[in-house]
């Protein structure tokens, strides 16, 4: 095999198969955002420290600003747009976190949310502590917090309206 | 911000990864990405080919030694070995370090291999490794061989990894008699370490091995008491950096105090 | 985390107003489906990279775009020579000479800061656009940068604009009481050297850019974008490129944060107008956090120097005096306002009356200062609190009782201040009450004593603030009496459509602070619906007129400004649909109407009823044989609110400069770990007082955002630069914000002070008022007593300064001196 500066990459995402020409240069989030049109994945940073890009790449949660989108060759990716069912109805996460009013201008929730799935996904009890840990790669500059751990909290006891 | 055009290949064996790396002289090797992604976006350094390990699954695994030690791969990541029960068995710091590292997202990505490799001097990793006298497995052209974790840092983002070389396993030696103790002081919770110390103690002895304040892990031995501790860091003759997260005096002031704070935990047993 | 319900000031009001409803925007931003400029996209556009200085001040010699022009992909590119050309320089508030500085989309001529813009590329992906950007060749011809603002204002200082001739941007003394008298009435004075407030930002989450349109047949640039003051944002760009207002349209929908941050954007958004029209194409530029970090904004640095406090034995202190330098970076564009709306809360929560304030503002070399969060208030506000603290420790008085015999009274209310502005309402005394109360104040010496057994050093510290809210603009004459700025508005547009929705449009740019939502909730409870009927649009559109000069979202008004403007046009659609339902239902007139459940029925009769859908239907397309006095009800309502200001005097510059103040009272609790400056804040509350509170959750959802930006800022968060002026913390991992694990367990409680001043009681709270620093320098301050008394004069205080603080304790005294009068 040689190198090349692009190839023709199949992800999974949400569910869907999609099949690109794409450069080896293009990160993951660019790809999401600009290639397929899911625009809810954002990019707050350049350094890989804010999360605004967190997505599950094969159910584990992932900042998409430091992946390649060629690395996601093969893989299952899931984003905000996935979480809500068909039926019109909405995530008990997301649901808790309008409950809870854990988002204000909402640019840091997907990535967030995303973080909080992969902590309910592996650790349906979580304690406080560990809530916190969950979402330490995710800033949010407006809440500062409080109304998010909160949510995740009540998302995980089922505490959710309806 | 966004990287220039690279080339990207993705072997399928150690060999031909390895053949990738000799041959294309601007290559490097990417395994979590968590470093040399934002180092490419920066455009600080850009190579000319990614050598992508992700489906070299022998690197990933994690085994005990025949004599109670660690076989680490080079791309475990620090998930991995958070829940490892090898690692736990083994060498249990090492678990309790890398859940110190940033945050969830970097640690289902990044890589052992990646943290000694990229050799921040800031990193958790390379004093932890020194202190337990850890050793490295590279891969090459011309064949296999070891180098100690002590002579694997060579200076700032520089290794023993040689051209068209690639580090495969961190060995660990069994604890036996030692006991391992980690200390930092770092800019905010889990972020990145203004100083660190790693300390492993055996037999009334301590390796003292200090992050942040130079190049590469400085190495000190003294006698494992907290005095003897304290004045080897302070006769080290350390030149720190000077930044807005302190100053060098700040800083060997501190490289003291995590030393001593290291040992204390040592003792503690983890 | 617990809250204290408040004793109630006054009875609940029925209705939505008060009930934490959920929030309208929710829907859309939990799904991602939110749109935020950079998920518009537009056929054949461009994206934007510019290129920047790498110097802190030089001269440009020659700038080659050739190369980057020759690149397959990539459309055209921009230098200051062609802006210089096709545009004016940015409209300058300041007084001569600081008007003279001329400032451009793009440096013209030399470079003033690093990472100032000095040419852009345009090409096909962003990847692109950005490989182009390495190959434009930019000469320089380096100068020396200076980098403090006192230094700045140093005879033989290297002087940035040559227009002006001078560092200076403004300069002006302020007096007010009589401050001798004040000496003369004291029994100490305490002198602190130096306070010094530092520079940061609130760095939103989401960057600043835009998607900019030219229309050729129209002539008009339509912007996709975050600016989140558009009214003014219009009249500093209009100008530079020589336009009427109307040919630019801004349009906004989903802004990621603010805070300030994203008001003066009208230079790069010119570039990309500029760029947008030469190419032919719509151009696309996001802002990089590099670039937000070294070259968008940050908040105003200042120093406060030769600080003279006139006190008696008993605390109370007189007035002050202080020489205060501010530092607007390379080009002063929201500036020089600053200089004045600290007097905003000239005495902070305190009732001293005489004081003597020396204000300069000067231009440095780093990125130009922008109103971020608690803008200027928040300065002096903390200046304020410092001085009480040294007071106290110094006078070995307590800071809490010191406080409580300086705090304005709740009886004094409405209370004038030594410059005329009027506090309408607070009790800060009850406040800390209800903050000390919350951190456990009765068992601090026991805590003290625990912390003490494990090594460590604890301490406790209140941070009081306002947060001024509803700006009068007529402040800027008193800076530069030839402004032509005074007062204030905002406009909302309700309108019930054919089939009985009730439409909203408003005029602000909110990004995050819940417009749609709170808005909803005074229109339903007006109209007799459910906020579910209400349909507030989101976003803002310059299009269609809904928005008027001071439009936008900003400093602290909302709650002020734009619930007036919704009630005021709510009361007309009210009264339009009284009007027609009273002739339609044959009652005597509109007051025997009554608006509820949707419909307007008859007073006498309600089972005679009109629904809201037969009203929309009956104006809009069945309008036959409708008599003559309902011509002018068209069941679409404009209303622009004008709060009731008066121009300042000039003179004594005197006068009511905001109309509403809400309180922020803190308390913090540190505990220090003397052997490496580490601490650790353990417990926290903040006490809010914003008058009658629309939504509880959204208040205290302010309240913890403000919060933790102060801490941030307090223990993390700082832009420092070195000699040459190049920033050093460009980035999150040096520019540490508070993550999860950082905040510490925060208790909140509030009050209700209703305003007199707003209709519905309402006060503006979304700034906060940096409380948290106040908070943390005064625990940290007192923890460290036990070794050595050191004093904090600075606002940030990492953990390497806490330790010098405790190293060498003496050196923070060095500057501090009582003296008997």
């Amino acid at each position: 095999m040689e190198p090349v500066t692009s190839m023709r990459v199949t992800v999974t995402v949400n569910g869907e198969s999609h099949e690109r020409e794409v450069a080896a240069r293009r990160l993951l989030v660019h790809f999401l955002r600009d290639d397929l049109d899911l625009t809810g994945t954002h990019v707050g940073c350049d350094t890989g420290n804010c999360g605004a890009c967190t997505v599950l790449v094969n159910g584990a949660a992932v900042k998409s600003c430091m992946l390649l989108a060629v690395q996601a060759h093969g893989a299952s990716i899931e984003t905000v747009e996935s979480l809500a069912p068909a039926n019109g109805g909405l995530h008990p996460l997301q649901q808790a976190f309008s409950d809870r009013h854990a988002l204000q201008c909402g640019y840091c929730t997907p990535g967030m949310l995303m973080s909080a799935k992969h902590l309910l996904d592996h650790n349906p009890e979580p304690t406080e502590n560990e809530i916190r840990r969950a979402i330490q790669g995710n800033i949010c500059r407006c809440t500062g917090y409080v109304n998010i751990v909160e949510a995740i909290a009540a998302a995980a006891k089922g505490e959710v309206s309806a | 911000m966004l990287l220039s055009e690279v080339g990207y290949a993705r072997p399928t064996s150690v060999d031909e990864a390895v053949r990738l790396l000799a041959e294309n002289d601007g290559a490097r090797a990417l395994a979590g990405g968590q470093t040399i992604v934002n180092v490419m976006k920066a455009r600080a350094a850009a190579p000319d080919v990614l050598v992508d390990l992700a489906d070299l699954a022998e690197l990933r695994t994690i085994a005990a030694t025949a004599d109670g030690g660690l076989d680490l791969g080079a791309l475990a990541t620090y998930a991995q070995m958070i829940t490892s029960a090898e690692v736990k068995a083994a060498r249990p710091l090492i678990a309790d370090v890398a859940a110190q590292i940033a945050d969830v997202q970097v640690r289902n990505r990044g890589t052992v291999g990646g943290n000694v490799c990229s050799n921040d001097p800031t990193n958790h990793l390379p004093p932890l490794f020194v202190a337990m006298g850890a050793a490295m497995t590279l891969v090459g052209p011309d064949g296999e061989r070891t180098v100690r974790a002590e002579e694997f840092f060579l200076g700032v983002y520089m290794t023993a990894v040689g051209p068209g070389e690639l580090l495969t396993r961190i060995v660990v030696p069994p604890a036996g008699e030692a006991r391992d103790g980690f200390d930092a002081v770092t800019i905010g919770a889990d972020g990145t370490c203004i100083v660190n110390a790693a300390v492993t103690e055996a037999g009334g002895q301590a390796r003292i091995v200090l992050g942040c304040v130079a190049a590469t892990p400085v190495l000190l031995t003294a006698a494992a008491d907290e005095d003897s501790v304290r004045e080897a860091v302070r006769g080290a003759d350390l030149d720190p950096p000077s930044d807005l997260h302190g100053t060098a005096e700040y800083r060997r002031h501190l490289a003291e105090v995590v030393a001593a704070r290291a040992l204390a935990a040592a003792r503690e047993g983890s | 985390m617990t809250t204290t319900a408040p004793e109630q000031v006054e009875a609940p009001q029925k209705g939505f107003a008060g009930e934490s409803i959920p929030r309208k925007e929710d829907r859309r931003l939990v799904q991602g489906q939110g749109v935020f400029f950079d998920d518009v996209k537009r056929h054949g556009m461009g994206y934007v990279h510019f290129v920047r200085s790498p110097y802190a001040h030089a001269g440009i010699v020659s700038i080659d775009v050739s190369a980057a022009e020759a690149v397959e992909g990539v459309y055209g590119t921009l230098i200051g020579e062609e802006v210089a050309a096709l545009t004016d320089p940015f409209f300058e508030m300041s007084t001569p000479p600081g008007n003279e500085i001329r400032d451009y989309a793009l440096a013209v001529g030399k470079v003033r800061f690093a990472g100032e813009p000095v040419a852009a590329v345009v090409a096909e992906t962003r990847e692109l656009a950005r490989d182009a950007a390495e190959l434009v060749e930019v000469e320089y011809e380096p100068l020396e940068p200076v980098v403090d603002a006192v230094a700045a204002l140093e005879p033989g200082a290297p002087v940035l604009h040559e227009e002006a001739g001078t560092n200076v941007v403004w300069s002006g003394t302020f007096e007010w009481g009589d401050y001798d008298e004040a000496l003369a009435e004291a029994d100490r004075i305490v002198r602190i050297d130096r306070l010094y407030f530092h520079r940061f930002s609130s760095t939103p989450l989401e960057c600043a850019g835009a998607l900019v349109e030219y229309d050729r047949g129209t002539e008009q640039w339509t912007l996709h974008c975050n600016h989140q003051m558009p009214g003014i944002g219009i009249v500093w760009m209009a100008p530079a490129l020589r336009v009427g207002t109307d040919k630019l349209r801004i349009v906004t929908q989903d802004i990621g944060g603010g805070f300030g941050n994203k008001i003066t954007l009208h230079p790069y958004f010119v570039a990309l107008c500029l760029l947008a029209r030469k190419l032919h194409r719509p151009v696309q530029w996001t802002e990089w956090r590099t670039d937000q970090h070294t070259a968008n904004t940050h908040g105003n640095e200042r120093t406060f120097l030769d600080v003279e406090v006139p006190v008696r034995s008993d605390g109370t202190m007189l007035g002050f005096k202080v020489k205060a330098v501010d530092d607007a970076g390379a080009f002063p564009r929201y500036e020089p306002l600053g200089c004045i709306i600290w007097a905003q809360v000239t005495p902070g929560c305190y009732r001293w009356r005489h004081v003597r304030v020396d204000f300069t503002q000067a231009c440095t070399n780093k990125s130009p200062t922008a109103p971020n969060r608690g803008y200027s208030r928040m300065q002096q506000l903390w200046f304020t609190e410092r001085v009480i603290d040294v007071v106290a420790s110094e006078l070995g008085l307590d800071p809490v009782e010191v406080r409580k015999r300086n705090y304005i009274r709740a009886d004094e209310m409405p209370y004038e201040t030594p410059n005329g502005c009027v506090y309408d309402s607070g009790d800060y005394a009850r406040c800390l009450d209800i903050a000390l109360d919350l951190v456990g104040y009765d068992s601090l010496e026991e805590r003290r004593r625990d912390a003490e057994s494990r090594g460590k050093l604890l301490g406790l510290g209140i941070g009081s603030t306002l947060d001024s809210g509803t700006n009068n603009f007529g402040q800027s004459q008193l800076l530069n009496p030839e402004l032509q700025f005074s007062g204030n508005n905002e406009v909302a547009t309700v309108r019930l459509d054919i089939f009985g929705e009730i439409v909203v449009t408003l005029g602000t740019t909110p990004q995050g602070q819940s417009h749609e939502t709170v808005a909803s909730q005074v229109v339903a409870d007006l109209l007799g619906v459910t906020p579910n009927d209400v349909h507030v649009r989101a976003g803002h559109d310059s299009y269609w007129n809904s928005h008027a000069g001071f439009s936008g979202t900003y400093a602290s008004q909302f709650a002020v400004t734009g619930l007036e403007a919704v009630r005021g046009a709510t009361l007309a659609l009210a009264d339009q649909i009284r009007r027609l339902a009273a002739i339609i239902l044959g009652a005597g007139g509109p007051d025997d109407i009554v608006l509820e459940e949707s419909m307007a029925k008859r007073r006498d009769m309600p089972e005679a009823a009109l629904p809201f859908m037969a009203c929309g239907a009956i104006i809009n397309v069945n309008n036959a044989g409708l008599p003559p006095e309902l011509d002018d009800v068209t069941l679409n309502c404009r209303y622009v609110y004008r709060p009731p200001f008066e121009v300042p005097d000039i003179e004594r510059k005197f006068g009511n400069l905001t109309l509403t103040y809400a309180t922020q009272i803190h308390a913090c609790v540190v505990e220090v770990d003397p052997e490496t400056g580490v601490y650790e804040i353990v417990d926290y509350a903040a006490v809010d007082d914003c008058g009658t509170r629309i939504h509880p959750q959204i208040v205290e959802g302010q309240v913890h955002g403000a919060t933790a930006h102060a801490l941030g800022a307090a223990m993390f968060e700082t832009f420092p630069y070195d000699e040459n002026g190049m920033l050093l913390a460009s980035n999150f991992y040096d520019y540490h914000v508070p993550h999860a694990l950082d905040m510490p367990p925060l208790k909140t409680g509030f009050i209700e002070s209703p305003s007199p001043f707003s209709s519905l009681g309402t006060k503006g709270m979304g700034e906060g008022g940096g409380a948290g620093i106040h908070a943390v320098c005064a625990a940290l301050q007192d923890a460290l007593r036990p070794v050595g008394s050191p004093i904090v004069t600075e606002s940030h205080n990492p953990y390497h300064r806490v330790w010098e603080l405790i190293r060498d304790p003496a050196a923070s005294r060095a500057g501090i001196e009582v003296s008997g009068a």
